[in-house]
């Protein structure tokens, strides 16, 4: 009798233990979210583009060299923009793109006037906006709704109501140093996006997103307009170092040489000691279990 | 011709029954006296079961990590000296490194088979490390550290941690962004401990962090010092086996006064040799297709870089996650500052996990009062407290090191990193003392189950060709059948079956 | 030969005919097994010569691996199968012996230690007190030489950076920062000039220079004069492991440590708000002179990095 006893009570504290666990992680989740970080600038979240801010301190820094050259979205495409952007964005952005949706109620939702076209072409090329769920904190990459034309044809409109910084780039990677790239990358990047460029978890449920599978304008377009947390990179990294870094990632980061084997997902030594533990040892001691005698 | 071959025949008469071996036997045994103590050597018997061979598992990585760490000390260079990299990975290509960090790309893309050996030694140590915890967690659950084995023990528990160091220290070497990071850490924690650790900080780093001491100094340790205290325990742990003879596991015709197994000489000279063999083409399989610690992709260190998501060596996860969890508690008065928040996780935490490891065997022989001699393994449920202990214990380790990857278990479910660790707070508290009455009632229910360790056989069902079934019963498995054949002291002599040809594998000599 | 195994315990096989059941291979049909054993060493042999062949051509890790792994593996897979399946199969015993001497052998041997030796020392009491000193102190001496050459002694260098008043910021290749360069949201890890290339500069003066806003920014009573223009300068080393604390998440305003994920509160002083981190991340007085570059007014008030004893 006491034996089955003794099993009831160790299955359900077991089974209890696969129950509860995933649910405590999910009420502590709700907890940690409200836990409210401070949120200073996030009304400052797209702030005035760096070229004002260089201009008001009398110092002019040029944009476009033989690096990395910038372009205005053509102004023809204005219009469709319009459209497209009443159709897509303003149910949140509000119609004049200041952040005030038609209800009147002001959003926790960025102004995007004077942002930059290379901001909005950023946010809608990544497929990130229009958000599929408006209340995360940070959209997720995903398959855009919107073409490249059309990303460019609301940036046109945006940029037409205030004329503003970084233009839309385009990286010239046969001019780039890898080299200086790495070593940059190491400095400024890999504090969040790590040495392998696989991105992780951030504080507060955001994260560094992978940098796999970027094309090489958005990471310039990331680099100079700092998309939601990650810095902007302005005036302290030249054209010139901003080509290296993305070709640095274009070709190593996104194509990484890996003479030594599989990469094992470039998580490094956790995934090293599972392969270490499980297939090593594990192996091993299957071998041991047939070498030796089972009785 | 007939002449010499009579001479031939002749001289192989004077050799004696056992020819040319027999007679540089009888030189050395002239010499040496190694007869008998060789003969008994040849007879000494190993238990077959197959988990005596894990510590063989750990034993024989060692052996590979000395091969391949040698072809490593041919080509590197443990120097802190900054050179101007100028070699095949282009990335790297002018950036100012150490020539540690230099040598070791080199070794890598440069050197013939370079890489596929600096991958095999990576590999054989986490092996080796893991292996030797399988090893003593075996050892642990059976009670084969009893009286007469504590020294015993406590060499496997001085090996562990000479194992984990010295694995600290290699990784270290390469200079890379990922190591450097450990070793800035390292440096903190030694300047945590209160009072001396500011000196030993300076004096085991030569002045302040980094310094150019560090790289050579971890290297002597690394390839000399640490290496032969290895060696000279490992020599002591087996001597003591032999001194001692092996345990095992109570069954048909095993008792405390006798060992039953298989004899050195031949067949578990040819078992262990071919596992060696195993073990070493194991760890060349995982050096050839998997990738591990791709320095260059790492860059060299610089102590103004870092990378997210830097973790060391899995053996040593379970401090980081120790450090990642433990609240921010310092103390700080009189003028002092005792940083709590890194002395406890990363000097107190281990120093207590593995002074209780060295005086587990003292504190169960005070606790059960048991004080006799013990040859015969426990099955680690009938022992259910000490099993349930060890795997409190294992819980813990296990929770720590989940604790020390945070982040990707955050990024891997979308769950925030905040929670994550008040989640892995609350576990490693509360699973480790879950896991004790757990385990504990596990025992006592496989206490209760009749014929355990015996698998079922299968019941058969039949239909006749009326369309009946009838079940029957299936013969136990072979290896379940008790022996059939009582077990005898290995034969001295065997004599030959005259005109029966020989079975193989079985060598037959003329008296 | 009789008197050679004189010693053993009582053999009761000390010769068995080769048909005894003990002697005879495991296997039902070691025929067989030969064959595929003879199999696994060739294929075995085949590879470890490939190895050799790869390794002469200089052929990629990945091969050199493949040959050296699968041919170790067959050839042990092998050896353990003639052991296993083809030699004889037992079982067998081995006798264990006490290891344990007799009381008076114990006796004997602690005699010798006891008396022998205590009455040595009895007689010569003094002798024996200062043979004890002198290798008392010899130890301590020997220890002394060791220790002390292996480093310099601490005295203040964990007190102070090399920051001084009216050092210029400079980035890692030397160039000042200009208060023009960074635009809100930014961030630029800073040496004082003249170290960016030392390893003192890099794992002592590090410093994260970010830019909070275009005004001057207060982050604490007392520091309002340390945030021009919103630029605001805190130590780079994490005060729990000395890790370079080089994430900024500029909405939320952290400074994470990458190492164990400690979040200091940027526009508060840094003030740790989660993680392990026990203090503050110690801040940088700034100032912006006539040309509008970004210099130190001072070092940083307290120490830097992680603690230690000698930390007030």
């Amino acid at each position: 009798m006491r034996s089955t006893l003794a099993r009831r009570v160790a299955l359900s504290i077991i089974a209890g233990l696969f129950v509860l666990a995933p649910a405590a992680i999910f009420v502590a989740d709700a907890g940690a979210n409200s836990l409210n970080p401070p949120q200073t600038t996030r009304k400052n979240s797209g702030t005035p583009n760096s070229s004002y801010v260089l201009k008001r301190h009398g110092v002019v820094i040029k944009y476009g060299d033989k690096y990395i050259t910038y372009s205005a979205p053509p102004s023809s495409l204005d219009a469709l923009g319009q459209a497209l952007f009443l159709e897509n964005c303003a149910s949140c952005h509000g119609t004049q793109a200041n952040g005030v949706p038609a209800n009147g109620t002001n959003g926790a939702y960025p102004d995007l006037v004077g942002l930059g076209p290379a901001t909005i072409t950023f946010w809608v090329d990544s497929g990130r906006m229009p958000a599929a769920d408006p209340r995360v904190i940070e959209a997720p990459r995903r398959q855009p709704r919107l073409t490249p034309n059309q990303a460019l044809a609301i940036a046109a409109w945006v940029n037409s109501l205030a004329p503003s910084y970084p233009l839309i780039p385009t990286p010239h990677l046969k001019r780039a140093n890898v080299a200086d790239g790495a070593a940059l990358f190491a400095l400024n990047c890999a504090a969040c996006h790590t040495i392998e460029g696989d991105g992780d978890a951030l504080a507060y449920g955001t994260y560094a997103p992978s940098l796999r599978h970027i094309p090489a304008f958005q990471v310039v377009e990331a680099i100079r307009t700092g998309p939601a947390n990650m810095p902007r990179f302005s005036g302290n990294l030249s054209d010139q170092q901003v080509n290296d870094i993305v070709a640095y990632v274009t070709e190593y980061i996104q194509h990484p040489q890996n003479p030594g084997g599989f990469g094992l997902g470039g998580l490094g030594p956790v995934a090293e000691g599972f392969v270490g533990l499980l297939v090593g040892v594990g192996v091993l001691i299957l071998v041991s279990y047939w070498v030796g005698e089972r009785s | 011709m007939s002449d010499g071959a009579t001479t031939k025949r002749q001289q192989k008469a004077a050799l004696g029954p056992y020819g040319k071996v027999g007679k540089a036997l009888n030189e050395l045994d002239d010499r040496l006296g190694v007869a008998r103590g060789g003969r008994t050597f040849m007879d000494k018997i190993f238990p077959d079961h197959w988990s005596f061979m894990l510590g063989e598992i750990a034993l024989y990585s060692f052996v590979i990590l000395l091969v391949t760490g040698v072809f490593l000390t041919l080509y590197f260079v443990p120097s802190s000296a900054i050179v101007t990299y100028h070699g095949s990975y282009l990335p790297l290509d002018g950036q100012k490194v150490t020539q540690a960090f230099e040598s070791t790309v080199n070794l890598s893309f440069a050197v013939r088979g370079g890489l596929l050996m600096r991958q095999m030694h990576h590999w054989a140590c986490d092996i080796f490390v893991g292996a030797i915890v399988v090893h003593m967690a075996r050892v642990f659950f059976t009670g084969a550290f009893r009286k007469p084995r504590e020294l015993n023990w406590t060499l496997g528990v001085t090996l562990l941690i000479l194992a984990i160091a010295n694995g600290f220290l290699g990784y270290s070497l390469p200079d890379d962004l990922v190591s450097g990071t450990g070793i800035r850490i390292a440096y903190s924690i030694m300047l945590s401990i209160p009072v001396v650790g500011t000196y030993l900080a300076f004096f085991v780093f030569g002045g302040n962090f980094p310094g150019t001491a560090v790289i050579p100094r971890f290297f002597i340790l690394h390839v000399l010092i640490v290496p032969l205290i290895i060696i000279a325990l490992v020599s002591a742990h087996l001597f003591l086996l032999v001194r001692q003879k092996h345990t095992q596991f109570p069954g048909e015709g095993r008792t405390e006064k006798n060992v039953v197994g298989s004899p050195m000489f031949p067949v578990f000279m040819a078992k262990t040799t071919g596992f060696l063999f195993i073990v070493g083409g194991v760890t060349a399989l995982l050096g050839a297709f998997a990738q591990i610690n791709p320095i260059w992709q790492f860059g060299p260190y610089d102590a103004a870089r870092i990378s997210y998501a830097v973790q060391p060596d899995w053996y040593m996860g379970f401090l980081d996650g120790a450090l990642r969890i433990w609240p921010s508690w310092s103390f700080m008065a009189f003028g002092h500052t005792i940083p709590l928040e890194v002395t406890i996780p990363a000097v107190v935490l281990p120093g207590i996990l593995f002074n209780i490891a060295f005086a587990w065997p003292a504190l169960e022989r005070r606790l059960t009062k048991d004080h006799e001699i013990h040859h015969l393994l426990d099955r680690p449920s009938e022992r259910p407290r000490r099993t349930a202990a060890g795997a409190s214990v294992l819980t813990l380790l296990a929770m720590l090191f989940i604790a020390s990857s945070t982040d990707v278990i955050a990024n891997f479910f979308h769950l925030s990193l905040n929670t994550v660790l008040l989640m892995m707070r609350i576990l490693v508290i509360v699973t480790p003392i879950l896991a004790y009455p757990v385990t504990y009632l596990i025992c006592k229910e496989l206490q209760g189950v009749k014929g355990g360790g015996k698998r079922k056989t299968p019941n058969l069902v039949t239909r006749t060709e009326e369309g009946e079934y009838l079940a029957s019963a299936t013969p136990p498995y072979r290896d379940d059948r008790p022996h059939e054949i009582e077990p005898a002291p290995v034969p001295i002599f065997i004599e030959p079956e005259p005109d029966e040809p020989t079975e193989s594998g079985v060598r037959t000599v003329e008296r | 030969m009789s008197e050679h195994d004189a010693h053993r315990t009582p053999v009761s096989l000390s010769s068995v005919s080769a048909n005894d059941p003990r002697l005879q291979p495991a296997a039902k049909n070691p025929g067989t097994v030969e064959g595929v054993i003879a199999v696994t060493f060739v294929v075995g042999a085949l590879l470890v010569a490939g190895f050799g062949a790869s390794y002469w051509v200089n052929a990629k890790p990945w091969i050199l691996g493949a040959t050296l792994g699968g041919g170790l593996f067959f050839l042990g897979v092998g050896l353990v199968a003639w052991g296993k399946y083809l030699m004889p199969r037992g079982p067998f015993v081995e006798e264990r012996h006490a290891l344990a001497n007799s009381q008076s052998d114990r006796d004997a041997f602690a005699a010798a230690i006891v008396e022998r030796g205590g009455g040595v020392l009895k007689r010569r009491k003094l002798l024996g007190g200062l043979l004890g000193g002198g290798l008392g102190i010899f130890s301590v001496v020997a220890l002394f030489p060791l220790l002390r050459s292996l480093g310099p002694l601490p005295k203040g260098t964990l007190f102070h950076t090399d920051w001084r008043a009216g050092t210029y910021a400079v980035d890692q290749t030397g160039r000042r920062i200009h208060h023009g360069d960074l635009s809100v949201g930014s961030i630029v890890t800073v040496f004082p000039e003249g170290t960016e290339n030392t390893d003192r500069g890099q794992a002592v003066d590090q410093t994260v220079l970010i830019r909070i806003s275009n005004d001057n920014f207060t982050t604490q009573k007392g520091r309002e004069s340390w945030g021009p223009q919103g630029y605001i300068a805190y130590s780079k080393l994490c005060t729990h492991l000395g890790c370079p604390v080089g994430l900024y998440e500029q909405q939320l305003q952290l400074l994470v440590c990458p190492c164990h994920q400690s979040m200091f509160n940027a526009t508060n002083g840094a003030i740790p708000q989660f993680g392990p981190a026990p203090r503050p991340l110690p801040q940088l007085p700034l100032y912006i002179d006539g040309q509008g570059y970004i210099r130190a007014q001072a070092d940083y008030d307290q120490p830097v990095g992680p603690g230690f004893w000698e930390r007030a």
